[in-house]
């Protein structure tokens, strides 16, 4: 890649997503994850997760946690972590205060975000087979999730009617299909990379 | 990796990387399922609706003492109601518009009347729904929602709050989220909740569950 940081798309994106995520939890906009089940799990907490992911790769200094490069080898503290994270937020209950407690919504925007800039540092660290296993999990508990939440007669979230609960659960299965094939595509594109004899001679 | 550093060295420097991170790693791991713990009461609860009950079985509360008036617009406080007669309360909450999930309510409540009927336990158990929308629950939307349930006033009755702004206490006292539906209803958590004469929230109880909600209201009245 060339040019400094703030010539990367990456960064723009990335900051594009920080501040639309953000700007879902304030008025007007808050209303629509107040009202939506499918704005606040499938929309804002991607794009929060994303956001954080594309500034932590952006290249500014910092962001990508190369500070903390010793404490996270093979990215399995940032694995960890972000997978913590994202389960906290799965929770009925967690998203229930998020609509709730505007604190617990400034602790969803930071922890999210966090969580993005995480993996971004854990992916850039970690061999395939060890994506595999979180990516793995990380599929396999949001479809889960989101099969149950799109097929439960209970409403599990006080603050969303269940006719937005079923819609959030269709969404977070595609969010979980969704996340399996760009690791899948990630991979494809890096091995072709690597094998590349311009980039990488063996 | 830099081409001419020393293989040794590296691995050693590997190694010492590989026991911080296996440190920051058990810590995350600690830190995160703690605060998992601490958020589901210990595993318990996975929804608002299951970590209030969890709550409130743990630790009954204090209802606030809202004032409120009936169906013959008779002024009182929700504290004088519930400690009148001594008896154990099983408190729903209501709007007299509602079609949905108040319906369901509504023939909870008039199965557990015929128990208490039938059972002649009027002295150690009442019924009392509680609306929660005062704007719209005047006297007579009350007259009319009583009588449209056929209330016994001895075991059964209906109240609205006098003042819409206590309406957030009295939700937040009982842990109800009302929200928004289509066609001008609303949507909420429903439950059965038991309260003792001095105004004390001591269970929550599943609607389905009105067999339970009455014996464990037996089991605490006086």
């Amino acid at each position: 890649m060339s040019g400094g940081p703030w010539q990367r798309p990456s960064l723009w994106i990335g900051l594009t997503l920080c501040v639309l995520g953000s700007a879902l939890s304030v008025p007007p906009w808050r209303s629509l994850i107040e009202q939506s089940m499918v704005w606040h799990m499938v929309v804002q907490m991607p794009m929060l997760v994303a956001g954080g992911w594309l500034l932590a790769g952006s290249g500014i200094k910092g962001l990508g946690m190369q500070r903390f490069a010793d404490w996270n080898q093979y990215g399995l503290t940032g694995f960890i972590a972000s997978q913590l994270i994202a389960a906290y937020w799965m929770l009925p209950l967690a998203i229930d205060r998020a609509v709730v407690l505007p604190q617990a919504d400034a602790l969803k925007l930071v922890s999210l975000l966090a969580c993005g800039a995480m993996l971004k540092a854990s992916f850039d660290r970690s061999p395939a087979v060890l994506q595999l296993f979180f990516v793995g999990y990380a599929v396999a508990m949001l479809s889960s999730a989101g099969v149950f939440l799109a097929t439960t007669d209970r409403r599990l979230c006080n603050a969303y009617s269940l006719d937005s609960q079923w819609d959030a659960g269709s969404g977070v299965v595609a969010l979980g299909i969704a996340l399996g094939c760009a690791w899948a595509w990630r991979l494809f594109r890096d091995t072709r990379r690597a094998r590349s004899p311009m980039l990488k001679p063996h | 990796m830099d081409k001419n550093s020393n293989p040794a060295a590296d691995a050693r420097a590997a190694a010492t990387g590989l026991w911080k991170t296996f440190a920051a790693s058990a810590a995350a791991m600690v830190i995160g399922l703690a605060c998992l713990l601490q958020a589901t009461a210990q595993g318990n609860a996975f929804t608002t609706e299951t970590l209030r009950r969890t709550e409130v079985a743990d630790a009954p509360t204090l209802v606030p003492d809202l004032a409120i008036h009936d169906a013959a617009g008779n002024s009182s406080t929700l504290r004088q109601l519930l400690a009148g007669g001594g008896r154990v309360w099983i408190v729903d909450f209501v709007y007299t518009r509602c079609q949905t999930v108040c319906t369901s309510l509504g023939s909870v409540f008039q199965k557990l009347q015929q128990q208490i009927q039938a059972r002649g336990l009027e002295g150690q158990v009442g019924l009392l729904s509680v609306s929660f929308d005062p704007a719209h629950d005047t006297a007579d939307s009350l007259g009319a929602y009583r009588d449209r349930m056929r209330m016994d006033p001895a075991i059964w009755r209906v109240v609205s709050l006098s003042s819409p702004l206590d309406r957030r206490e009295l939700l937040d006292a009982f842990g109800i989220m009302v929200i928004p539906a289509p066609l001008g209803e609303f949507e909420h958590n429903a439950a059965l909740h038991l309260v003792t004469g001095p105004g004390m929230l001591v269970r929550i109880i599943d609607y389905d569950d009105a067999t339970l909600a009455l014996e464990t209201a037996l089991a605490a009245s006086p």
